[in-house]
């Protein structure tokens, strides 16, 4: 460890950068020439080959690690306690641009715990952040868990709740029907939006059950919390004996405070009535008439021109805003983590956005001072795990702002999922403000995707970037030893 | 209903003066027969019968009820009211067409099949769209009936004053704060709801349903409930109409009420902090400012209510009596035009850009002031507290007097004059004398740019707005003044939002005291109202802009356009009345 802590250390001075880390510095010159010598380990991985991997590899420090699967997140926090070291997961999903890794992740997560998980966070409902319990169900089934954390909206006996994830859910499928009518290859992003929301949901959507139930089914039935911000979450035991103290940051309580929820009646337009009626024929024929009918002293034929493309151009993409909406709100559910252990803390912020950051740096939503509470939490900050993919209202500038210097970032994503996630001009400034230790998911190889040249190379040093076997299917992650 | 237009020449659309309705729907790329109010045959007749199934009736409708609309703020403001130009960037399919007609608002009655209907300055005009009633919760429509918005009063009404507002304050559009698009839909539905009380009718019926209590929620049932509990059909009571904003468009889309029905709430000073989404927010200000007017209603009527109790009238009437229905009638009515004016006023003493709830308050305060310095009936003491109670107090004031809410006056001679400034008639400035006044005022800005408050570093100021006001004042004396915006603009470059506009200025009310010694006196200024940039101001609207999601807007990415001109950034930031209407 305190060799580690060491190289660390000079990375951050960038004195080494390219000494004894091999792979992730090579991996980007010569992706081509890597290709062919395909063997079971290809980088400075501790794992064990094959399809069990060893669950010596855990390390004897605190652990963060991001399995790359696609756009979705997949994290492993590791603390060691007493009795050896002490898992917690934090989402497991992918969504679009799958890279067809989740099982072998999953596998190797298993393998590499044990089967045995202190505690799951799941941040929101999201299918990129829930499907992987479904889709590895067989996996997960017989895992020992000791505690399930999600945020107050997935209460089932919060009738508010229920009611506002029906609503959208309801929302979600009008849209996603009314996208497949128009069925514009454009409308991607939106139908991806909506998708998300539907398919993490659905019964039918990718597997049954759903990932609630295997959430919900874990053998002897540990406890799931639903928190929200200002709660004072429940540790297993092991971890508050082993120094690991947590606080939840977000979701805020009220509605409110998360910009345009559930509140249909309060919407000018009931998106019901939105979405139907596209094929109604007004009047009867006689009045269908040609435009010549206007007199050419007052409107040209131009002017009529102009008005007619006016009128057809200027209409908002409601479906899309709809869509847009849909999923931020979902995104604003995120529980919001912060971790404390011994002197180091770790944000995990989910996907977050501007509603349930604003509770927290801000105290409403219309505030403009940052709370010094917010501030000093940010301000000690050693690791930050990105929210929403990078995309650009997940992380407030103000948050960065306030984010200590030199902290470090991981970040899940995967270009072209959506516009403008991740954005580049937010990658660029988590950048900057972590002295160049941020990870990207796509930095590494996994299934089949190659690390992605676009997203550049990953930092030498701080990073341990692994592809391991998992059977047939190479399975990439990242790992970051505190 | 019959609504009252001025005589105009009218082409068939009706296309007049001020709007032109075409009528083309894009959802079915058709044109529907344009009426010709001047046939012979229409005009005996006082215009076309109501009719829903004539898309003719529908273009004189809203003819009708927009130019009435617009007559009304004529009236009040005392000038005559500019549409605003489209000036934003153009998409390819837009460039192939020329400019619109600048002097005329297009109202397109069927634009689109959409539960929507907004005003948009890209189309110089009003787009109305129709739909299909709700099949599980209609209201009193058929379930799956087609649903006009075009028909609804309250919408024409509505939109109308958006296009009206936007040609008055174009920087209004731009939602630089919290309060900006909140208001821009207060202010239509104060229009709207004011509407409502010009029209006898109406406000017969419901004094006659309320016992007099123009403010209570529910009407009551012609008939009594019995005392076992069987209700027929006439003894449901009907919500208030006065209270609510479209009521068949609300009931259709499944809300079981009107669009909106702001009224009658209880008072508190939480939502202002809580409530974001524009309708909800704005619905604050139009309550404060409803109450205010029920209050002075009531003070107005407390009179005719003892008179009627000392002649053995009931403390609390079923039926009221003819005469004393007319005569409440009337003080409603003179009230709500009062009420109107006020607010229609205030937007003149308004600061230029990122306006707020507050500096609405402030503006009416000092609006109603100029033209009523002496407030009989406590008009100004009622909006005050409604809207303390609502949690909207005046910023920067020392206190909650009238005088210190009001705007402070100019100081005598602590500004120069402007000598050159030409007032013109009340039929408007020519050409020339606007041209001339332009280079007037940005010459006087520059040179007394500190003395009116802009900073030392300040960038160029324009002056996108000058009018000479005419009003009649209390007393019948004709009040001329004219109103001026001076605009400093930066463009703000930011690695997340991409371009925007920061916009810091001044409103100007300008005066012409009586002619001494045979010479004109020099126009001197009589109210500097600021919106100055400091940094809290640049920091609130970086952080507000950061919560606009731009997803579904036409012009999504004008301002992140490598040579993006002013116009095109300045575009792509003014609020989206297609989404805001459509609840997103």
């Amino acid at each position: 460890m305190a060799v580690r802590k060491a190289t660390k250390k000079k990375t951050a001075k960038k004195t080494v950068a390219k000494k004894a880390r091999k792979a992730p510095a090579k991996k980007k010159k010569a992706p081509a020439k890597k290709a062919p010598a395909k063997k079971t380990k290809r980088s400075s991985g501790r794992s064990g080959s094959g399809t069990a991997p060893a669950s010596g590899g855990n390390p004897a420090g605190l652990r963060v690690r991001m399995y790359r699967v696609g756009f979705g997140d997949f994290f492993l926090f590791t603390v060691p306690a007493a009795s050896g070291p002490k898992h917690i997961l934090i989402d497991c999903g992918v969504h679009s641009k799958d890279t067809h890794s989740i099982q072998a992740a999953v596998s190797h997560m298993a393998a590499e715990t044990g089967k045995q998980l202190a505690l799951i966070i799941v941040t929101h409902r999201h299918a990129d952040h829930v499907t992987g319990f479904s889709k590895c169900k067989d996996v997960f089934k017989d895992f020992k868990v000791e505690r399930i954390w999600m945020s107050w909206y997935e209460n089932p006996k919060d009738a508010k709740a229920l009611a506002i994830q029906a609503n959208i859910a309801a929302v979600a499928t009008q849209v996603s029907h009314a996208l497949a009518a128009r069925d514009k290859p454009e409308d991607e992003q939106y139908r991806n939006m909506v998708g998300n929301i539907t398919e993490a949901m659905s019964a039918t959507g990718t597997q049954n059950p759903g990932a609630f139930e295997v959430l919900r089914g874990f053998p002897g039935n540990p406890p799931i919390s639903y928190y929200k911000a200002g709660d004072t979450p429940e540790l297993p035991q092991d971890l508050v004996d082993a120094g690991l103290d947590a606080q939840i940051l977000g979701p805020p309580d009220s509605n409110n405070m998360i910009k345009k929820t559930d509140s249909s009646k309060e919407e000018y337009l009931a998106s019901e009535a939105a979405t139907e009626g596209g094929h109604i024929r007004l009047f009867s024929p006689p009045f269908w008439v040609q435009p010549g009918e206007y007199s050419s002293d007052v409107l040209s034929k131009e002017d009529i021109l102009a008005m007619q493309t006016r009128v057809a151009t200027v209409q908002p993409d409601t479906l899309a805003a709809r869509a847009g909406v849909a999923n931020n709100l979902i995104n604003n559910q995120s529980l919001v983590t912060l971790f404390t252990f011994k002197d180091k803390t770790l944000l995990f912020a989910g996907d977050a956005q501007w509603g349930n950051w604003a509770n927290f740096l801000f105290g409403s939503l219309t505030g403009t001072t940052l709370k010094a509470a917010s501030k000093a939490i940010l301000g000690n900050l050693d690791f930050y795990k990105v929210g929403h993919h990078g995309s650009t209202n997940a992380t407030p500038k103000d948050a960065l702002a306030a984010m200590k210097d030199g902290c470090v970032a991981m970040c899940s994503t995967a270009i072209g999922a959506y516009n403008e996630v991740p954005r580049d001009a937010l990658i660029t400034a988590i950048d900057q403000k972590t002295h160049h230790q941020l990870a990207r998911s796509d930095q590494v190889e996994a299934g089949n995707a190659k690390p992605d040249k676009d997203a550049g190379a990953l930092p030498a040093g701080v990073f341990n970037a692994s592809t391991v076997m998992v059977g047939e299917v190479p399975c990439g992650f990242i790992d970051y030893v505190v | 209903m019959v609504a009252q237009v001025q005589f105009e020449d009218l082409h068939p659309g009706p296309v007049g003066e001020r709007f032109a309705v075409v009528d083309y729907d894009a959802s079915q790329k058709t044109f529907y027969q344009p009426v010709n109010l001047d046939d012979p045959q229409i005009v005996m007749r006082q215009g076309l019968d109501p009719s829903e199934s004539d898309p003719r009736f529908h273009q004189q409708m809203v003819y009708a009820v927009a130019s009435e609309t617009l007559q009304r703020f004529e009236i009040a403001i005392g000038r005559r009211v500019h549409w605003a130009r489209f000036d934003g960037p153009k998409s390819k399919k837009m460039d192939k067409t020329g400019p619109l007609p600048s002097h005329r608002l297009c109202l397109f009655p069927h634009a689109m099949a959409d539960a929507n209907a907004f005003y948009s300055r890209d189309a110089q005009g009003i787009l109305f769209g129709y739909f299909r009633a709700s099949e599980t919760m209609p209201g009193d429509n058929l379930p799956g009936q087609t649903i006009y918005s075009c028909l609804s009063h309250d919408i024409i009404a509505h939109e109308t004053t958006h296009a009206i507002l936007d040609g008055m304050r174009s920087y209004f559009s731009e939602p630089t704060n919290i309060d900006v698009t909140a208001f821009h839909e207060a202010f239509a539905d104060l229009s709207a709801l004011f509407g409502h009380f010009s029209h006898r009718e109406i406000l017969l019926d419901t004094l006659m349903k309320t016992g007099g209590r123009l403010y209570d929620t529910w009407l009551q049932a012609p008939m009594q409930t019995g005392s076992d509990g069987v209700e027929l059909s006439g003894q449901i009571q009907r919500i208030n109409p006065l209270a609510q904003l479209a009521l068949q468009f609300g009931e259709a889309s499944g809300m079981n009420r009107g669009l909106r029905d702001m009224l009658g709430s209880k008072p508190n000073s939480d939502d202002i902090t809580r409530l974001t989404e524009p309708h909800a927010r704005g619905a604050i200000l139009v309550a404060a400012v409803f109450d205010a007017y029920f209050t002075t209603y009531t003070r107005r009527t407390a009179d005719l209510f003892r008179i009627f109790r000392a002649g053995g009238g009931s403390a609390n009437p079923v039926d009221l009596p003819d005469a004393l229905a007319h005569r409440l009638a009337e003080e409603a009515a003179r009230t709500a035009e009062e009420f109107f004016t006020i607010c229609a006023r205030a937007i003149d003493y308004c600061p230029p850009v990122d306006m707020t709830f507050s500096d609405f308050l402030r503006a009416m305060l000092t609006a109603h002031v100029d033209v009523h310095p002496v407030d009989d009936w406590h008009v100004r003491s009622a909006l005050m507290e409604a809207f303390r109670l609502r949690g909207i107090v005046p910023r920067d004031a020392e206190s909650l007097t009238e005088n210190s809410v009001c705007w402070p006056q100019v100081v005598k001679d602590s500004l120069p004059e402007i000598p050159e400034l030409i007032f013109g008639d009340p039929n408007g400035l020519t050409r020339e004398e606007a041209d001339r006044n332009g280079g007037v005022l940005r010459a006087y800005a520059a040179k007394n740019a500190k003395a009116l408050g802009f900073a030392d570093d300040h960038g160029p100021i324009d002056a996108p707005s000058f009018h000479p006001i005419f009003r009649i004042g209390p007393h019948g004396n004709l009040i001329i003044d004219m109103v001026v915006e001076l605009v400093e603009t930066r463009i703000v470059e930011d690695n997340e939002l991409g371009k925007y506009p920061f916009r810091s200025g001044v409103t100007l009310l300008i005066w012409q005291e009586f002619q001494q010694n045979g010479q004109r006196a020099a126009p001197e200024i009589h109210y500097v109202v600021p919106k100055h940039r400091t940094p809290q101001r640049e920091e609130q609207q970086r952080l507000h802009f950061s919560t606009i999601d731009r997803t579904g807007r036409h012009d999504a990415d004008g301002h992140l356009k490598k040579n993006a001109s002013a116009h095109d950034i300045a575009s792509a930031w003014k609020i989206d009345f297609g989404l805001v209407h459509a609840g997103l």
